[in-house]
């Protein structure tokens, strides 16, 4: 069973075709890498796998299970830390969390211990009685990926994990889906730094115009010494892309 | 069903109007305080009674309802287009939560915020010793079903509104105006013959007939009328908000 499977997805907003009849699959325990420029289908694409988004044509599973007609199990296996702080400000983080874990059916104690793991894995035990407004870009960062983990999904998305991070904390927070992935997280993650892709992800696509034009394991794909800066720019750039 | 899910988002609303009490619950609390004070016990005393009931406890019924339409509205209408203005929706969409349990913890939560400040306002009334009780099954049978109308109003305002100057249009152009020509300061059978049809074309009259009926025994209305109006906005506006949640119209893109 594929972690994550999608199937001649097409996403249209009004006339304007974000995503073209694209298709790929990832595999459980993958650190899977989506690349493209702003506006080339990446945010859609998961937005769709979450459900934020509606599909206009095409099946998105998730460890079989269909996002639309199942999208009650479906949600339950995808935790999503989004590019935009999408989060009430007023909320202190622990109550956020706790929200959050209510909303996944966690209740009692469970909750509670699930609630405090998060918070101590992402060092936030002294900013837990904060409200999220009152917390530095990092720490909001930090915030947005405890809350994804929270509920233990089975497929962890990455919408621009790092952006507007120090490079400490960036370093930081590699280190935690590192060790996420090493645990048996399947991973996906969109990031504008190719190097923490190049870094990071086992199998990288590469998404232009809502077309996937490159798709492969990054040692396929770096096959002849080159950086994935290169590949990326000579693939988005040639007006001839061809589309897979 | 996800039960610990529904029971969490209520809660969570819940919680969200009580972080603002001074705005939802002390502002109708006082504004209901002084329309008493004005038109029960300063003009109230010069009007003296209608249809054998002092002044002042035949308007409580009528301020009290005002509030509770007004309160279940804001809570409903302005929780759902915050989390639509601050995207914290996605939060919600991309949970586990069945369209129907989305609906249905908005509404608990505009419910619960019409029953508390109906309720406060009643205390209110206790001490001008305004309140007559009649039918107390009555009287909360309409504080919850009239809440769960204009709760499931504000959620279908909170989905159309763009803005929130168009948040606040259907408050400002028809609830206060339908609310104050419903008979909340008289009894229609004041007005002239006319107005008194008319009125009968306004639905909140029927909402603030009925808890007159059960706080004072009076009514103006055939209650089972009223009872029927009532039921029948719950059901086609639950079933267009449900529809509307499960196409996602707004929320999703």
């Amino acid at each position: 069973m594929h972690a994550l499977e999608v199937k001649n997805f097409t996403k249209r907003y009004g006339k304007n075709l974000a995503v073209d009849d694209i298709s790929f699959t990832v595999e459980p325990g993958e650190f899977f890498g989506l690349l493209g420029p702003n506006g080339a289908g990446k945010s859609t694409t998961i937005h769709a796998i979450t459900g934020i988004a509606r599909t206009s044509g095409g099946m998105i599973k998730v460890f079989g299970t269909d996002v639309e007609s199942d999208y009650r199990d479906a949600r339950r296996k995808v935790g999503l830390s989004p590019q935009e702080f999408n989060i009430d400000i007023f909320e202190k983080v622990r109550d956020t969390l706790t929200f959050v874990a209510g909303f996944y059916g966690m209740h009692g104690v469970e909750r509670k211990k699930r609630v405090e793991e998060v918070i101590k894995r992402f060092g936030l035990e002294k900013h837990a009685d904060k409200r999220f407004k009152e917390l530095s870009g990092g720490l909001k960062r930090r915030v947005m990926l405890a809350r994804a983990l929270v509920h233990k999904p089975q497929l962890l998305i990455l919408d621009e994990p790092t952006a507007g991070v120090d490079v400490e904390l960036r370093h930081e927070l590699w280190k935690h889906l590192q060790e996420l992935n090493k645990e048996g997280m399947t991973i996906i993650l969109t990031s504008h730094y190719l190097e923490e892709v190049e870094l990071l992800c086992s199998r990288i696509a590469i998404i232009n115009h809502g077309k996937i034009v490159k798709i492969g394991s990054k040692k396929d794909l770096l096959k002849d010494g080159k950086h994935l800066e290169e590949l990326y720019l000579s693939i988005t750039q040639s007006e001839d892309a061809a589309p897979l | 069903m996800n039960w610990i899910g529904l029971q969490t988002f209520i809660w969570k609303d819940i919680k969200r109007f009580f972080r603002v009490a001074i705005q939802t619950l002390l502002t109708p609390w006082i504004s209901a305080t002084l329309f008493i004070f004005i038109f029960g016990a300063v003009i109230g005393q010069r009007v003296g009674t209608i249809e054998g009931i002092p002044y002042i406890t035949f308007v409580l019924p009528g301020i009290l309802m005002m509030n509770v339409i007004m309160s279940a509205f804001s809570q409903s209408s302005s929780s759902l287009y915050m989390h639509r203005f601050t995207r914290s929706i996605e939060e919600i969409l991309i949970a586990p939560l069945a369209h129907f349990e989305m609906v249905f913890g908005y509404l608990s939560g505009a419910v619960f915020r019409g029953v508390v400040v109906g309720l406060g306002i009643l205390i209110v009334g206790l001490t001008f010793g305004a309140v007559q009780m009649q039918h107390v099954f009555v009287f909360l049978v309409y504080l919850v079903a009239v809440s769960a109308v204009f709760g499931l109003l504000g959620l279908l305002v909170a989905l159309w509104a763009n803005s929130f100057e168009q948040l606040t249009i259907l408050n400002t152009f028809l609830i206060t105006p339908l609310s104050f020509l419903g008979g909340v300061f008289n009894s229609i059978s004041m007005l002239p013959g006319n107005l008194q049809t008319i009125a009968r074309f306004n639905p909140f009259f029927y909402f603030i007939d009925g808890i007159r009926y059960s706080m004072t025994g009076f009514h103006d209305a055939d209650l089972l009328t009223g009872g029927l109006i009532i039921a029948g906005l719950f059901v086609i506006l639950f079933y267009l908000v449900y529809y509307l949640f499960k196409i996602g119209w707004r929320i999703r893109v």
